[in-house]
């Protein structure tokens, strides 16, 4: 929203105080202010011509050469706009004014130049070289600014003369604005820059409408929820015409195209005390003007659904059961609080109008015009919750504006109003002693009441206690005593605050262990082994679901995606990772990745939310790696390790189709599934696009919790020596490493270490065979160890091996 | 019989030949033997004859042989000097190494997510203040996430334009912001109570370099029975000087949420120019980081708690944001696009 310096100087006075420092003080206590805009700054040369003459330069198609007088003068200008032409009134800036090229970069001071070999002696303007689109919006890319609209405008004259260029514009984020309907218009930030600046404001008169006949219109409210207030009144004798040269610079200082006297009234009131307004043609009301004429009726009611209205500017609108509509007795003439309709709006012909003042529901308004697609100044307020209060003041406010610049128009009918009774101001008790407290400092009595009474509460102090009347135009957002407190810090300022530390007990708060296991985790895989972590989307491809040849109707799915092919909650990260090894797999021939995140599984409630674990999950590929599964595997492994987790590896066929059938195995800890790991089935792999063998894995690590352990114990260091004894043997491929452990830890107690140190198949030993090598380690705690000792345990070892695995020693 | 001058003179020359042949250190070595070992050496043989002189004379003849002693001493130390520094200055060629070189075959370590690693720190440093590190659902409902912190049923926020809601299960939704978690820890732990909850959040809003539908938040919260506005700016401020130094400052503006009252928004000096001005802080000198505020009465009740009794303040960090103002990313999607050009980089 636009706010101008000049119109806020109106009701306060402001005359003296720095642009700069306003902004501020709304900033840091109201609103924020995005930008302060001088008008007229830098345009001390830039003076109103007249186009004598047009004509096409000789030795370029798109420039022409213009004769314009400024002035006593006449000058050559080489110019280049799209819709120059003879008679034109143009901004023209002369020999050593400073303009913005195309509106961008610095500024630049013009001198005499040729172009093409003709000499032009100066240039005329688009409206963004000299900074002022905002004022003057273009149409197309190559035009030239135009001010044969605009009245009063002579040759010569200076631009700022001409345009009133005199005013500050203070750009206001609607953001900030969004809970305050009474910051809408000028009036409101007045109020608040006078209570900031400790001003006193212009209270906001209007003359009393004066009695009129002639003209009978009757309103009729069906729906009064969505339509609290309806405010009505006909003027005739109307001459509908461009507006004085002062309103006109007003709308335009605030980005509002000026259009005639009636509409600008409206806009005028709407931009001035933040009420919406409308303004109808009275002998367009109805189809047949004849049979109805001076019996206007209006009707307050919901559309029906498919009923359509043609809107101002043109465009249809097909309306949906619900949306509230003012219509005629035949057809729809608006779309409440949102746009009127073309074909009862006011035309150059209008001579009798109906000016409309009303309250809609915010609720209603939003739906509405999100609905439709069509947002406008109006709906942007009524969206808010204005104040049914502000009605009146605003029509009586249009009326006064008519009656003072329409020569001849008067009052044509009795002031219509129909609304439910209007709410009663809200009081609010605040003690003293608890605004200091929930604020932390302690301002004075006098000073809180100059705050609430400069921003239109009517407060009386009764011992310690404050009682607070909240006005009308804040009842939808001071409600409680706390809010009251907000009105009291934020013009007092928060800078002011001190900045204290609160006291508390110093215990240490509680860990959370789930917390602590991701760090962890995070940094042993990491740092230790070398993986990256990468962060991936909860939401998934049904394509992609499919391809790792899950289903996708297990699945919670959103109701209203972002991206239409990626509506699914991931159940697993693995599906993520294997789309991020294939896209590095291009750029890099080694790839070790892992996330930590949630899956949503929609079958397990907890606290009747879908159960939402967190998982880890490990991605490895490396060109010319043909078994990556151990990479994984050991990353995990020892990853958990650390933390004091001791997981298993369970083979097993029904570990499902997404991994390799052979070198796959649920992981397991105390015997109980936690997850899985695996190569990826070569199928699958080919459907991801990764050319290459890719080993994965994923576990819950919320289900690792209960078995996290610190590391408490240590064992002395021996006091004699260990003996390490080699063994290597064949057997067949079914032996596994973890059984052959087991069997040879449990031989004698004199075996304190069992290692593998190679892994061997092919040559001379037979295909469905292996050879495996260990280091055995003997220690004894009682004495050093001789060699019939050791001998005699080893002869145990190798018996083992023959007899429970059929090994064949080397 | 003692040696007299000449003889003196002459073995003072002999060894200084002999000495100047000596090339090695074991030569130099045996040497000092030949003279001065205490059985056999040759030096120590004459040192010995001075008993069998008269008291008066082996006082002089004494202190020459010693001034002898010392002389020769010194030259053995000299030369040993020399050639221990002639044998290091071998071993620099000898032995010398590239330094510059990297560890064959290269060990390359992994990475961990900037997120992670801010977030590690600022866990760290509420944990220190005393902040409990609290989780919550991604996947919420709409009271936690709306309706128990004071959004109206028909809130704009509430709109499917700004949440993801789940299909067929009207009342699920993505949390929009960590606040949830204040009415999930308040009821859970009640007050007083201190807590962060760091997490994953979702908008449904469209992607581009400064918009993600995903995003991570830190949520702060602090009930307790006199917390005050003071209060909140004190930790604030706490927070921001951990972050970004000493001299930083706070800077709190007005601000409208639902679940706050007062609201502010909280602006922190700006770390690149410390307030003059920048293309970080677009030139104002300040940088969003924080929305905080004390919390509305209504949702302390939701949470259980009496607010007669209890007060407190929240805040909610952009993580996301803190994230990128520190390492000066330009294009939020490259956070999780798992591209390992990226990710190596910390």
């Amino acid at each position: 929203m636009l706010i101008s310096k000049n119109w806020l100087q109106e009701f306060v006075d402001i005359s003296k105080i720095a642009p700069q420092e306003i902004a501020k003080r709304l900033t840091l206590s109201t609103v924020e202010v995005e930008g302060v805009k001088v008008f007229g700054e830098g345009l001390e040369k830039v003076v109103v011509g007249v186009v004598k003459s047009v004509e096409k330069h000789s030795n370029a198609d798109k420039l022409n050469v213009c004769q314009v007088e400024v002035g006593k003068k006449t000058l050559n200008i080489v110019c280049g706009g799209s819709n120059v032409r003879p008679g034109m009134k143009v901004a023209l800036a002369q020999i050593g004014a400073k303009v913005r090229w195309h509106g961008q970069g610095d500024l630049v001071e013009l001198k005499p130049v040729e172009i093409r070999g003709v000499a032009s002696e100066g240039m005329i303007c688009a409206s963004e070289e000299i900074g002022l689109l905002e004022m003057f919006t273009k149409k197309e890319e190559k035009e030239i600014l135009d001010l044969s609209t605009v009245a009063l405008t002579k040759a010569g004259l200076p631009l700022a003369t001409a345009l009133c260029l005199d005013d500050v514009i203070f750009e206001i984020d609607n953001k900030s604005l969004s809970h305050r309907p009474d910051l809408w218009g000028h009036y409101g930030i007045a109020r608040e820059v006078a209570t900031l600046l400790k001003k006193s404001i212009r209270s906001y008169q209007t003359k009393i409408v004066p009695k009129g006949t002639g003209v009978k219109l009757t309103v009729n409210v069906e729906d009064k929820k969505l339509c609290p207030r309806y405010m009505g009144i006909a003027l005739e004798n109307i001459t509908v015409q461009p507006s004085p040269v002062w309103l006109q610079t007003r709308l335009r200082a605030v980005g509002i195209r000026p259009i005639n006297n009636l509409v600008d009234i409206t806009n005028y009131v709407m931009v001035e005390i933040g009420q919406p307004m409308h303004a109808f043609d009275a002998d367009r009301l109805h189809k047949s003007i004849k049979a109805l004429k001076h019996e206007n009726s209006i009707v307050v009611r919901r559309a029906k659904d498919g009923e359509r209205l043609k809107a101002l500017y043109g465009k249809e609108y097909t309306l949906t059961k619900g949306m509230l509509l003012i219509a005629g007795r035949e057809k729809p003439l608006a779309i409440a609080g949102v746009m009127g309709g073309e074909e009862s709006g006011v035309t150059e012909a209008t001579k009798t109008i109906i000016f409309e003042s009303a309250n809609f529901d915010p609720v209603s308004i939003r739906k509405t015009s999100t609905t439709l697609g069509l947002r406008s100044e109006s709906s942007a307020r009524f969206e808010k919750g204005l104040s049914p209060e502000r009605a009146e003041l605003a029509l009586k406010k249009a009326i006064e504006l008519t009656l003072a610049l329409v020569p001849g128009a008067r009052v044509a009918s009795p002031l219509i109003d129909k609304k439910v009774p209007l709410k009663k101001s809200a009081v609010i008790n605040l003690a003293l002693e608890d605004i200091k407290k929930k604020l932390g400092v302690s301002i004075p009595a006098t000073e809180i009441l100059s705050i609430l009474l400069g921003l239109g509460f009517d407060v009386s102090k009764k011992k310690d206690v404050l009682r607070v009347t909240v006005p009308l135009w804040r009842a939808k957002d001071v409600t409680i005593p706390e809010d009251v407190m907000e009105e009291i810090v934020r013009i007092y300022g928060y800078a002011k605050i001190p900045a204290t530390l609160p006291t508390f007990p110093i215990t240490p708060p509680p860990a959370n262990p789930l917390r602590v296991l991701e760090h962890r985790v995070r940094e042993f895989l990491a740092y230790e082994h070398g993986f990256t972590e990468v962060y991936n989307y909860s939401f998934l491809s049904p394509d992609l679901v499919t391809r790792l040849g899950l289903e996708v109707s297990a699945h919670l799915e959103l109701a209203n995606p972002l991206a239409k092919d990626r509506p699914l909650l991931r159940r697993t990260l693995k599906g993520g990772l294997l789309e991020n090894v294939e896209s590095n797999f291009h750029r890099y021939a080694k790839v070790k990745l892992f996330e930590i995140g949630r899956t949503y599984l929609g079958e397990t409630l907890v606290d009747s939310l879908p159960d939402q674990p967190t998982m880890l999950a490990l991605a490895y590929a490396e060109s010319g790696v043909n078994t990556p599964f151990f990479v994984v595997s050991q990353a995990l492994k020892g990853s958990l390790s650390r933390v004091g987790i001791e997981i298993d590896f369970e083979k097993s066929l029904d570990i499902g189709s997404l991994y390799h059938p052979g070198r796959s195995a649920y992981v397991t800890l105390d015997g109980q599934k936690v997850g899985s790991i695996g190569e990826l089935h070569p199928t699958v792999a080919k459907r991801m696009g990764i050319d290459a063998r890719v080993a994965i894995a994923e576990i819950a690590l919320t289900a690792l919790l209960p078995h996290l352990k610190e590391k408490t114990s240590y064992a002395p260091i021996p006091a004699f020596p260990a003996v390490v004894r080699d063994i290597a043997f064949v057997v067949s491929k079914t032996v596994v490493h973890a059984d052959v452990v087991k069997a040879l830890k449990l031989i004698d107690p004199l075996i304190v270490k069992v290692t593998l140190f190679d892994i061997f198949s092919g040559g001379n030993i037979s295909t469905d065979k292996k050879s495996m090598a260990y280091h055995i380690v003997y220690e004894s705690r009682e004495k050093t160890l001789a060699a019939a000792d050791v001998d005699a345990v080893h002869a145990r070892v190798i018996k083992k091996l023959q007899e429970q695995f059929g090994a064949e020693i080397r | 019989m003692p040696i007299n001058k000449e003889e003196y003179t002459k073995l003072q020359q002999i060894f200084a030949d002999e000495l100047e042949r000596v090339s090695e250190l074991v030569a130099l070595e045996a040497l000092e033997q030949t003279y001065f070992s205490r059985a056999s050496g040759s030096f120590t043989a004459l040192m010995k004859e001075l008993g069998t002189l008269s008291p008066e004379e082996r006082k002089v003849r004494g202190q020459e042989l010693n001034q002898l002693k010392n002389e020769l001493m010194s030259q053995l130390a000299a030369k040993r000097a020399d050639l221990e520094a002639k044998t290091l200055g071998d071993i620099a060629e000898s032995e010398a190494i590239d330094v510059t070189q990297p560890l064959l075959p290269a060990k390359e370590p992994g990475h961990i997510h900037p997120i992670s690693q801010v977030q590690a720190i600022l866990e760290d440093l509420f944990t220190s203040m005393g902040f409990m590190v609290l989780d919550g659902p991604e996947l919420e409902d709409d009271y936690h996430n709306f309706e128990a912190l004071n959004y109206r049923f028909n809130h704009p926020a509430r709109d499917s334009q700004d949440t993801f809601y789940i299909k067929n299960h009207s009342d699920w939704l993505m949390r929009t912001h960590t606040s949830p978690v204040q009415i999930r820890g308040l009821k859970k732990y009640g007050a007083p109570l201190r807590a962060i909850v760091p997490g994953r959040c979702f908008r449904n809003e469209s992607t581009d370099a400064r918009h993600e539908h995903t995003f991570y938040q830190l949520e702060g919260l602090a009930v307790d029975k006199v917390i005050s506005v003071a209060h909140m700016k004190g930790v604030l401020e706490a927070v921001a000087k951990c972050l970004y130094g000493n001299k930083t400052e706070v800077r709190m503006r007005p601000k409208f949420y639902p679940f706050v009252e007062p609201g502010v928004n909280g602006e922190v000096t700006c770390f690149l120019c410390h307030g003059d001005g920048c293309h970080v802080c677009k030139h104002t000198g300040w940088m969003e980081i924080f929305g905080a505020g004390m919390v509305h009465p209504n949702v302390l009740k939701a949470g259980g708690i009496d607010s007669k009794k209890y007060t407190g303040f929240a805040f909610g960090l952009g993580l996301t944001r803190l994230v990128m103002l520190k390492y000066g990313i330009e294009d939020v999607r490259h956070l999780q696009s798992g591209d390992m050009r990226f990710l190596e980089q910390f």
